[in-house]
């Protein structure tokens, strides 16, 4: 799988842990905060927290590939995350290959 | 049928062994009261096994409350305000406001504690039996959390420092959000940790002895409270209706880089909104050095994982690892 199609699978199988589409989350590029507060699945940091690392753990079982979680403020917008969980797709994917 | 119960013949014997057997229970008594108290562990099982009744662990939480008792008014007037140092009066500011947000998480634990336990009561009587220990002895952790918000911010005011205006004590009464029992009682648990160490540090550098016994015994409440909240975590996951990963979320919050544990230390802290993190309002006013802390607060947490969790972690990534792999996906 590509880095490209890897991207694609955490923002995909981060929006199903967030309970949102895709298209909520990511056209609107929102905050981690406004993730939080539409979702119905979470409800505080430490849904937020838990839905990243259960993402994590999907693309780790399924792909073989890992990923650091990174902090960032709940200000932060989506884009910001996943492009710091993308930059480390391309070391691990060429790894799983 | 005698009209009396006992018969008036047998009753002078069992009256005697009724007072020969209360005898022995107030020797009982008086001898346990002459040993320290101690916070209570392993209390899912004592509930379980019917070891001892709500009100018997209540009496035991009363006994230590009451063999802890000290006196505000007499540790305040024994400060000579004079020989205070400009850290001294900066860290009494900090510690009397952040101590103003501890009756929002006393009441909200109360509350949270009773509403558990009557979810729990069909289901797991020993449980419901935790949880409403729990709400019981919050009330003592709000009424001596009352004396250190007291204590710490009289003793600002009279030390020159800016009082706290009633805008802020209000925005400081406003109550953490609601969550996961296991998550708020381990929250608790590190915020006490943070803040015993905390005191510690201001204890080490005061320039009075009186003031420094006064930070050393809200350090040693703080501690209290720690294995208070610590005992109670750890009976939710002995149940089993608890799991450990929530444990290990909340630790990792606070630990993880930019983590919760380094407070208004931080390039971003957050506007919560809908209450207030003491850790986050801390403010040094620049030149004061604040008690260097970190490193033995992490090792608390860790420990504190251990003592809840029978995980052992040494570092952050362990931590972390330990967290993930209970997690899932």
């Amino acid at each position: 799988m590509t880095a490209v199609e890897l991207h694609a699978y955490v923002r995909e199988t981060f929006a199903s842990y967030a309970g949102l589409s895709q298209n909520e989350i990511i056209e609107r590029d929102l905050t981690l905060a406004q993730i939080v507060a539409r979702s119905e699945k979470m409800n505080n940091s430490l849904d937020l927290m838990e839905a990243f690392a259960r993402t994590a753990n999907a693309l780790r079982k399924t792909h073989g590939v890992r990923v650091r979680l990174p902090t960032f403020p709940l200000d932060t917008p989506i884009s910001t995350v996943l492009q710091a969980l993308a930059e480390q797709l391309p070391q691990e994917a060429s790894k799983a290959s | 049928m005698s009209s009396t119960f006992p018969p008036a013949g047998e009753r002078s014997s069992l009256i005697d062994d009724y007072i020969s057997g209360r005898e022995v229970e107030i020797a009982q008594a008086r001898s346990d009261e002459r040993d320290r108290p101690r916070v209570m562990r392993d209390l899912y099982r004592v509930f379980r096994d019917r070891e001892m009744t709500l009100a018997e662990v209540t009496w035991h939480q009363h006994r230590l409350h009451e063999w802890r008792r000290w006196s505000a008014v007499d540790m305040i007037d024994a400060i000579d305000l004079a020989r205070l140092s400009k850290s001294d009066r900066v860290y009494l500011w900090n510690a009397g406001r952040a101590e103003l947000t501890t009756k929002p998480g006393a009441d909200r634990l109360s509350r949270l504690s009773d509403q558990e336990c009557r979810l729990w009561q069909e289901k797991d009587p020993a449980l419901a039996a935790v949880m409403q220990a729990c709400g019981t002895w919050s009330r003592y952790w709000n009424e001596e959390e009352a004396y250190h918000e007291t204590s710490f911010n009289r003793l600002a005011a009279v030390a020159g420092m800016p009082q706290v205006d009633d805008e802020t004590f209000i925005e400081f009464r406003k109550i953490f959000p609601d969550d996961d029992m296991l998550r708020t009682l381990t929250l608790l648990a590190i915020s006490e940790i943070v803040a015993a160490t905390s005191y510690a540090g201001c204890a080490k550098g005061a320039s009075h002895p009186a003031l420094k016994a006064l930070f050393q015994q809200v350090s040693a409440d703080e501690i209290q409270h720690m294995q208070y909240f610590a005992s109670f975590a750890r009976a939710l996951i002995d149940s089993g209706h608890y799991h450990a990963k929530d444990a290990l979320a909340v630790a990792f919050l606070f630990v993880r880089d930019g983590g919760e544990l380094y407070g208004s230390r931080r390039e971003n802290v957050e506007d919560r909104g809908t209450h207030v993190n003491w850790w986050d309002t801390l403010d040094d006013g620049g030149d004061v050095d604040r008690p260097q802390t970190i490193e033995k607060q992490r090792a608390m947490i860790f420990t504190l994982v251990r003592q809840l969790t029978d995980i052992e972690v040494t570092s952050v990534d362990e931590l972390e690892e330990a967290w993930m792999d209970r997690v899932g996906c």
